[in-house]
């Protein structure tokens, strides 16, 4: 039976012990038997214990049966081929799950189709295996579960239990992805250091990947490859303060007129619209930026006879400020709001006017929030990347003048990864490392922003 | 919506036509004449006519949602930051009417001073509590002058030996009834004329009442004080004068011997007693 099959198995099973437990408990207590819980929770502590542990078992043995097919399929490749110098065990591998697969190309040598069969027979006995460990461990779970059907046992407090092991796991599988992204990325970037300094990476002020193919050929463009990210760091920030100078005044001040000045009726529509900013795509802002901001800026710079590059650190920082603006705004609205009424009231009470209240009352009480949402709009500024693509250049030039084209860490990740790559080369490899720089600092603000947050809770009670 | 329907909106049995006992003083401080308010439609002051006596203490007094928290807080404005809020008739502040057009209501809400029902000190420190007010008025016209107004408000609430120490510590730090004082001292150092309490003891334990109420006796001698209070014990104890509402009307008012010892109307002599409220 397929993995899908079984599963749909399982549920059936569960569904059926639902029944059975269910009935056997109500028929029980009709008959004037006094029970702890109600009967509906004696047929769902079966239909769990019937579905969860066999559901558990079919999801490991889905992924985990190619792996083991994997180590056992390598007895089969000749010492003479592992010895030899282009040995790599991708390629092996994909020779044989290609043959089992049914998709030839030309003649395979003889091992190889020795291994496909018996790939084909351990796949065929695992999956039988497979098919009755599986229905037979959802009817001993169901079977387990039934046999509990007394009045003596608490199913109820059970389900509970179940309940939150369900709600626990689900936040450890957001955890763990997490986890193991940043651990895809360090270990990758493990392998970039080994071909590049640390120190060279990090404080180098040149950035000019090139490909080993281009460099041993000697067509390097410009010379050797170097990877100092300074320039892009460098990038990046000044174009996350172009777009936080637009931001966080006319978020901040947005969040003041709607949750202080504004009527219900205004605040009703305004608020969701601002929200809708959000919503754009990036990929849209980017355009609007590359084709209507820019432009504009170059030609209101040469008519004051500056020097504007066509895509400018300036034209991105501008039209990602009125990205995040929503960011900014929608999170000090909310906890401008927060700030209790009794507060204001102290203030009115003494004889303050609107904007003194919320200058020196309001703002003072929202004030580590507001900076929390501030430290939200950085990471999201920081992190960017259609905009910075499509409107500030490529060009990975140290600058901090903001009509210069720059280049950021995100958009050199995506110029690297994008298209044909040869992955063992420290230019693909320099994309992780830039990768997990970026990580750190973005979760770096981010455990900034949760200590003000943390601090902001004790504020007022 | 005309009077007459919205009159129905009270159970208007056993309510007297007018006020029972003297609603004149001899010296009044604020006057309140012929005062409705309406949330939108519904009326919840129905003719309220008052005189509040200058340093005396009077006491509002009745059920739940009888309007007194609502009349008290129409004597500074403060309905004003409410927007269904609509206010006839007139209320003057020593012979002017505070609800005329050309009445600023920020030097009004410094001369009718608040303090509420819940300590709400500001999350500042305790010296910027109450250098607040002279703050934002510029009463202080130097550092010192502004270090004497807080020392001498803090001394008067009765909370200077308690804090004078840590003057630079958060306000909100302090005991519920140490908040309550220091918010008593941040209303008086703008030294406001009147002193309006919305129960400003309700949420205290006895111990921290009994300071506040001889705090409140003391002040008496210098400010005019509105309290509304759910505890009649308290309004014997701290009021010269004391006001029963009764859904949105003044039943009764008088001297408070008189209202405790012998109340007029039947409806304050019931809540007395203690058959309702």
């Amino acid at each position: 039976m397929s993995s899908l099959t079984l599963g749909i198995a399982i549920l059936i099973i569960s569904a059926a012990y639902f029944f059975v437990a269910n009935r056997a408990s109500s028929s029980q207590r009709a008959a004037g038997t006094k029970f702890h819980s109600l009967p509906h929770y004696y047929g769902l502590y079966a239909a769990l214990l019937a579905f969860l542990p066999a559901f558990a078992i079919l999801l490991v043995l889905a992924i985990g049966d190619d792996l083991v097919f994997r180590s056992l399929a390598l007895d089969f490749v000749p010492d003479e081929v592992k010895a030899s110098k282009n040995y790599k065990e991708v390629i092996v591998m994909a020779q044989i799950t290609n043959v089992v697969d049914g998709i030839n190309f030309g003649e395979q040598p003889d091992w190889v189709y020795a291994a496909a069969e018996a790939w084909k027979g351990w796949d065929a006995t695992s999956t039988t295996l497979r098919t009755i460990l599986v229905i037979s461990l959802s009817l001993l779970g169901g079977m387990f579960a039934y046999r509990q059907v007394n009045p003596g046992f608490r199913s109820r407090n059970a389900v509970e239990r179940i309940i939150m092991t369900i709600l626990a796991a689900s936040s450890a599988i957001a955890i763990l992805t997490t986890i193991g992204i940043v651990f895809s990325v360090i270990f990758e970037s493990l392998r970039f250091f080994a071909l590049v300094p640390v120190s060279e990476f990090l404080f180098g002020t040149t950035w000019n990947p090139q490909f080993e193919g281009a460099e041993r050929a000697g067509s390097g463009q410009m010379g050797l490859a170097t990877y100092g990210s300074v320039p892009l760091f460098a990038g990046t920030f000044l174009i996350s303060i172009v777009a936080l100078t637009v931001s966080v005044p006319v978020g901040l001040f947005s969040a003041i007129y709607l949750s202080e000045y504004a009527t219900p009726k205004v605040r009703a529509v305004v608020k969701p619209v601002m929200e809708l900013l959000a919503g754009v795509p990036t990929v849209v802002y980017g355009f609007f930026a590359a084709l209507t901001v820019a432009p504009f800026i170059r030609s209101t710079g040469m008519s004051l006879g500056l020097d504007v590059a066509s895509e400018s650190a300036l034209a991105a920082g501008l039209v990602m400020g009125i990205m995040i603006i929503p960011f900014v705004s929608s999170l000090s609205d909310d906890v401008i709001n927060a700030v209790p009424q009794a507060l204001r009231d102290a203030a009115y009470g003494l004889g303050s006017t609107h904007s003194e209240t919320v200058r020196q009352v309001v703002l003072p009480a929202a004030l580590p929030g507001v900076v929390a949402s501030i430290l939200l709009a950085v990471s999201r500024a920081v992190g960017e990347t259609m905009i910075v693509v499509m409107a500030a250049g490529l060009a990975a030039n140290l600058s901090f003048n903001p009509l210069d084209a720059v280049t950021t860490v995100t958009s050199q990740i995506v110029t690297i990864l994008v298209g044909d790559q040869e992955f063992e080369s420290a230019k693909t490899l320099s994309a992780f490392a830039l990768a997990l720089t970026l990580i750190v600092i973005t979760l770096g603000l981010n455990f900034v922003a949760l200590q003000i947050v943390k601090k902001y809770r004790e504020q007022y009670e | 919506m005309n009077s007459a329907d919205q009159s129905h909106n009270f159970a208007t049995a056993g309510l007297p036509a007018e006020t029972v006992g003297d609603v004149h003083v001899d010296h009044p401080r604020m006057t309140a004449r012929n005062v409705d308010v309406f949330y939108g439609d519904k009326q919840a002051i129905d003719n309220v006519t008052l005189d509040i006596g200058e340093k005396q203490v009077i006491s509002f007094i009745g059920p739940s949602g009888c309007g007194k928290s609502t009349f008290l807080r129409c004597l500074n404005r403060m309905n004003d930051t409410i927007d269904i809020c609509r206010i006839t008739g007139e209320i003057a502040l020593d012979g002017q009417n505070i609800y005329d057009p050309k009445i600023d209501v920020v030097p009004l809400r410094a001369r009718v001073g608040m303090v509420f029902q819940k300590p709400n000190p500001f999350p500042k420190s305790i010296f910027d509590n109450v250098a607040y007010g002279p703050r934002i008025h510029g009463i202080a016209t130097s550092k010192d002058e502004l270090n004497d107004i807080v020392e001498s408000s803090l001394e008067r609430a009765g909370l200077w030996n308690e804090v004078k120490d840590r003057l630079h510590q958060p306000g909100t730090g302090l005991s519920g009834g140490q908040q309550q004082r220091l918010c008593i001292a941040r209303a008086i150092a703008v030294s406001p004329e009147v002193i309006l309490m919305d129960e400003p003891c309700s949420a205290l334990d006895p111990i921290a009442t009994a300071k506040i109420e001889e705090l409140i006796a003391e002040l008496s001698s210098e400010y005019t004080i509105v309290i509304v209070t759910h505890s009649m014990q308290q309004a014997a104890r701290v009021s010269q004068r004391t006001a029963y509402f009764h859904l949105g009307k003044l039943v009764e008012v008088g001297n408070t011997d008189q209202i405790f010892t012998n109340p007029q109307h039947e409806m304050t002599n019931n809540y007395i007693t203690g058959r309702f409220g």
